[in-house]
C-alpha cells in the first residue's frame, strides 16, 4: 500500500516506531524465550502501556510462552469509592464547582443510582451533573485554578486523581499559591508500595516488571529496588513500540541469566534517581500516607496527602462534618464486577462474566471499563479479547 | 514534489483562502444601530426586519431572499432532489482555518454532495444569545456567504431567534439544503464489494486537533488549520473519472473510525485500513500523541471517505489530488471478505487491531 501514501505522516521512519527495529526485537524476544525454555509471565503497571500494546497489537509479536499482563496501572480504576462519593456529594452541594479529568466523570462510586433498571448501577459525577451538580471536565489543575479565580464567591474543588505525574502538577500549583476557595480531593496514588504487595498474593508467578515510563521519570528507578531484591526482573518501559519491545527483551535476558536487576532501556528520558527538583517540590507539599486501592486493600505509604502547611486546601478537611458520612462508604465494586482481579493481573478482562455484555465502553458497569487507562476498556476497544484477526482479502 | 511540499502548498492555499475570506469580511462593515444582539432582534418586529435587511439580505444577496416573502421560491431543479439539514455549535466559534459560519454551510453541502447530489439552495436559521456581538455575527454571516459562493450555492431563506442571556452559547446555526440528484447516481453500502479500495481526500484529524488546541484550558500554540471546506467540487471531479464510485460519506465527528464502522455494520464484508497509508499531518500526529487522542477518531470537516472499484481507484485518486481540497489524498485501505462486519487496522508491524466505533468525544487522557 506504500503507493497509497506520499502524504506527510504517511509512515515516517521514526526510530522508536521503526517496523524493522520492532521486527528485530521481536526476533530477539523469540530467541531469548527459547533459551529460557519455559513459559514466562511479565507485567506492566501502566494504563498507557496497555493502551499502546493494544493499539499496535504488540502481543501478536510475542512468542507463545511469553505473556505480558496488565497490572495496577490505571489511577481511575484504583481510585477508592470514598473519594468518588465525596466528589459526588460535594458536586451536589450548593455553591460548589467540582472539577476533574474527563475520564473520572463517568466512574461510578457506590451511591446507588435511583430509578436504574440495568442492575446494581451506581452514581457517577455525570449522573450528579444531570441532577444539577456543577461538574466540569478540565485538562489540568491550572485550568481549575483559573476557574477558582474567576469564581471567588464559589468553592472550587479539584478531584485530583492520578499517579506521580498528576501529583507533581498539583504540588507545583499549590506551591506557587492557590486561591483560598480552591481545595483538592487527595486521591493520589504512589505505585511502588503496591508492587510490593503483589508478590504476597497467592499464586503470584510474575517474573518481571516493566516499569511505567512516565512515573519513573519523576520517582526514578531506585524505588523499585525491593522487586529486584526479591529476584524479580525490572526494566523501564517507554511507550513507543520499540520501547515496549526493548523492555521485554531486557526482562527476558535478566530472567534467562537468573540475575534480577533494574535495567533502564528507556534511558533517553529516565534517570536512575528521577527528577530531583520535581521530587523535592512533591515532598514539600505532600507526604506519603496509607490509602485504599479500590477493591484491593489499604496499602501503607502509597497515597499522597497534603502536608499540614497546605491542609487548608484539603477538601476532606474543609467540608468535614457537612457531608453524609454513611454515603461516603459502601460496597467497593458493583455486584459481579471483577475489576480488582483484573487490576492485579489475576484474570483477563474477558473472564469477567459481564465483559462486553452488561459492561461496554458506552455503558460501563465497572471502573476498568470507563477510563482509557482501564484494562477492560483497552481490551474491548482494540478487540484484544477476540481471536487474532485473520483477513481474507478479495 | 515531495510530500512536505505538497503539504506546504495546500496550507498556503488554505490560508490564502482564509485571508481572502477575512478580507471580504473587512471590506464593508455594515452599520447596524446596535453593537450587540437584543431580544427584540428576534421579536419579529422592527429590529428583526432591520437585522434581516441590513445584515442577512445585504450579505447573502440573492433574488429569492430579497423578496422577503414567507417562503423562498426557487427554480425547478428537475428530477430527484436530495434534502439535508444540520445544526451547528462549535467552541470556540472562530478557530484556526474557519469559523461556525463556514462550518454550517460546508456541513450541509457535504451531506448533499456525498449522496451524489449537486447542492443548489440553502436556508439558514440562527439562534442568537442576547448580547451577542453584532460585529462577530457579521463576520459569521460573511463567512457563510463566502463559503456558499465557493460551492455555488445560494442562501435563500432564513430565520432568527434570540435567546435570553445565559440560555444560549453565543450563536447556534441550523442550515438546510437541497440539491439536484442526477438519475444515474447509484451510491450506497449495498454496492460495496470485496476488493474495492478505500480513499480519503487528505490528512485526518486536522479539525479536531485545531479546535481542541484553542479550547479553554489547553491553549496550545498549534500551527494547524481546520480542514473545513465544501467538498461538492472535489466530489464532482472524482465522479467524472470514477463513475462507479460505490459509496461516499463525509468524515466528521467520530473520525474515520465512525464512518468505517457505519459501512461494515451488519455487512458480509470487512473494511481494512493500512495504518502506514493514512495521511496524518505531522502536527496532528505529535499533538494527538501528547494528548492521548487517536487521529483516526478525531473530527474532520472537509474530508470524504470514498469506496471505489479497484479499476477506478487510481483515476479517483488522481482527480482528488488535482483538487485543492485533495492534494494529500490517499488510498488507505480496502474491502475484505473476512472478518465480516469488522473495521480493522493493519499496523506497520503486520499486526491487526479492531478499529472500534467511537463512543464519545475524544478527551485528552490523564496520566
Ligand atoms: S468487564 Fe466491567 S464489570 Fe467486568 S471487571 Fe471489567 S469493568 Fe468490571
Amino acid at each position: 500500500m506504500a503507493e497509497g501514501g506520499g502524504a506527510p505522516g504517511a509512515f515516517r521512519p521514526d526510530t522508536y516506531k521503526d517496523p524493522e527495529l520492532v521486527a528485530q526485537l521481536s526476533g530477539r524476544i523469540a530467541e531469548v524465550a527459547a533459551e529460557i525454555g519455559r513459559p514466562v509471565k511479565l507485567m506492566h503497571i501502566c494504563g498507557t502501556h496497555e493502551h499502546e500494546i493494544g493499539r499496535y497489537a504488540l502481543r501478536d509479536l510475542l512468542p507463545e510462552g511469553v505473556t505480558v499482563l496488565a497490572g495496577p496501572g490505571c489511577p481511575v480504576c484504583v481510585c477508592d469509592n470514598e473519594y468518588i462519593n465525596l466528589a459526588i456529594q460535594l458536586s451536589l452541594t450548593p455553591g460548589v464547582i467540582l472539577c476533574s479529568f474527563g475520564d473520572m466523570l463517568a466512574v461510578p462510586g457506590s451511591i446507588p443510582l435511583e430509578g436504574e433498571r440495568r442492575g446494581d448501577v451506581r452514581m457517577s459525577l455525570l449522573d450528579a451533573r444531570a441532577r444539577g451538580g456543577d461538574v466540569r471536565a478540565v485538562y489540568s489543575v491550572f485550568e481549575c485554578k483559573r476557574i477558582a479565580e474567576a469564581n471567588p464567591d464559589k468553592q472550587v474543588v479539584f478531584f485530583s486523581v492520578g499517579f506521580e505525574t498528576t501529583v507533581v502538577a498539583v504540588a507545583a500549583m499549590l506551591k506557587r499559591g492557590a486561591p483560598d476557595n480552591l481545595t483538592v480531593i487527595e486521591a493520589n496514588y504512589y505505585t511502588p508500595p503496591a508492587t510490593s504487595l503483589l508478590p504476597e498474593l497467592d499464586g503470584f508467578d510474575i517474573e518481571g516488571f516493566m516499569l511505567p515510563g512516565h512515573a519513573v521519570t519523576i520517582t526514578g528507578l531506585r524505588v523499585y529496588e525491593h522487586l529486584a531484591e526479591r529476584g524479580i526482573a525490572c526494566a523501564s518501559g517507554g511507550f513507543e513500540p520499540v520501547d515496549v519491545m526493548a523492555s521485554v527483551v531486557s526482562l527476558l535476558e535478566q530472567i534467562r541469566d537468573g540475575e534480577a536487576t533494574i535495567a533502564n532501556p528507556y534511558n533517553r528520558l529516565v534517570k536512575y534517581d528521577g527528577n530531583e527538583k520535581a521530587k523535592q517540590e512533591l515532598d514539600e507539599v505532600f507526604e506519603l500516607a496509607p490509602i485504599r486501592w479500590r477493591g484491593i486493600a489499604e496499602i501503607p505509604a502509597s497515597g499522597y496527602k497534603l502536608r499540614e502547611a497546605y491542609a487548608q486546601h484539603s477538601a476532606a478537611r474543609r467540608f468535614a462534618g457537612t457531608l453524609d458520612e454513611v454515603a461516603l462508604r459502601g460496597a467497593e465494586h458493583p455486584k459481579g464486577c471483577r475489576c480488582a482481579e483484573v487490576t492485579l493481573g489475576q484474570i483477563r478482562p474477558d473472564e469477567c462474566g459481564v465483559f462486553g455484555k452488561l459492561c461496554t465502553p458506552d455503558s460501563p458497569y465497572g471502573p476498568c471499563m470507563v477510563s482509557h487507562e482501564g484494562t477492560c476498556r483497552a481490551w474491548y476497544t482494540y478487540g484484544m479479547h477476540k481471536e487474532r484477526l485473520t483477513v481474507e482479502a478479495a | 514534489m515531495t510530500s512536505e511540499n505538497a503539504s506546504d502548498v495546500q496550507n498556503a492555499e488554505r490560508s490564502a483562502g482564509a485571508e481572502a475570506r477575512a478580507a471580504s469580511a473587512e471590506r464593508t462593515r455594515l452599520v447596524t444601530r446596535y453593537d450587540s444582539v437584543r431580544l427584540s432582534h428576534g421579536s419579529g418586529g422592527k429590529l428583526t426586519l432591520e437585522l434581516i435587511e441590513e445584515l442577512f439580505v445585504s450579505v447573502f444577496a440573492n433574488e429569492p431572499l430579497r423578496e422577503l416573502t414567507d417562503a423562498a421560491i426557487v427554480a425547478n431543479l428537475g428530477g430527484r432532489i436530495a434534502f439535508a439539514t444540520d445544526s451547528h455549535t462549535v467552541k470556540p466559534a472562530f478557530f484556526p482555518g474557519g469559523d461556525i459560519g463556514r462550518l454550517a454551510v460546508a456541513g450541509t453541502i457535504n451531506d448533499l454532495a456525498v449522496m451524489g447530489a449537486k447542492p443548489a439552495y440553502m436556508t439558514a436559521a440562527f439562534l442568537l444569545e442576547e448580547g451577542y456581538d453584532m460585529a462577530e455575527l457579521e463576520r459569521v454571516v460573511r463567512s457563510m456567504k463566502a463559503t456558499a459562493d465557493e460551492a455555488g450555492v445560494a442562501i435563500v431563506a432564513g430565520d432568527t431567534k434570540v435567546l435570553e442571556r445565559g440560555h444560549g452559547d453565543g450563536v447556534f446555526i441550523n442550515t438546510t439544503g437541497i440539491g439536484f440528484l442526477p438519475d444515474d447516481v447509484r451510491l450506497g453500502v449495498g454496492y460495496v464489494r470485496p476488493g474495492d479500495k478505500v480513499l480519503v481526500n487528505g490528512t485526518l484529524g486536522d479539525h479536531g486537533i485545531a479546535v481542541m488546541s484553542r479550547r479553554e484550558g489547553l491553549d496550545l500554540a498549534v500551527e494547524l488549520e481546520s480542514d473545513v471546506a465544501p467538498l461538492n467540487g472535489l466530489i464532482e471531479q472524482v465522479m467524472q473519472v470514477a463513475p462507479n464510485v460505490r459509496f461516499m460519506r463525509d468524515v466528521t465527528r467520530g473520525g474515520l473510525a465512525a464512518v468505517a464502522n457505519e459501512v461494515v455494520l451488519r455487512q458480509a464484508f470487512g473494511l481494512r485500513v493500512f495504518d502506514v497509508a493514512v495521511p496524518i499531518h505531522d502536527v496532528v500526529e505529535q499533538y494527538s500523541e501528547m494528548l492521548g487522542i487517536d487521529p483516526l477518531l478525531a473530527a474532520n470537516e472537509g474530508k470524504v471517505m470514498m469506496i471505489v472499484p479497484p479499476d477506478e481507484a487510481e483515476a479517483a485518486l488522481g482527480a482528488m489530488k488535482a483538487h485543492p481540497f485533495g492534494r494529500e489524498a490517499a488510498i488507505i485501505g480496502d474491502i475484505v471478505r473476512k472478518p465480516e462486519g469488522v473495521a480493522l487496522v493493519e499496523t506497520a508491524y503486520g499486526t491487526r487491531r479492531v478499529l472500534e466505533m467511537p463512543i464519545e468525544e475524544q478527551l485528552p487522557r490523564i496520566c
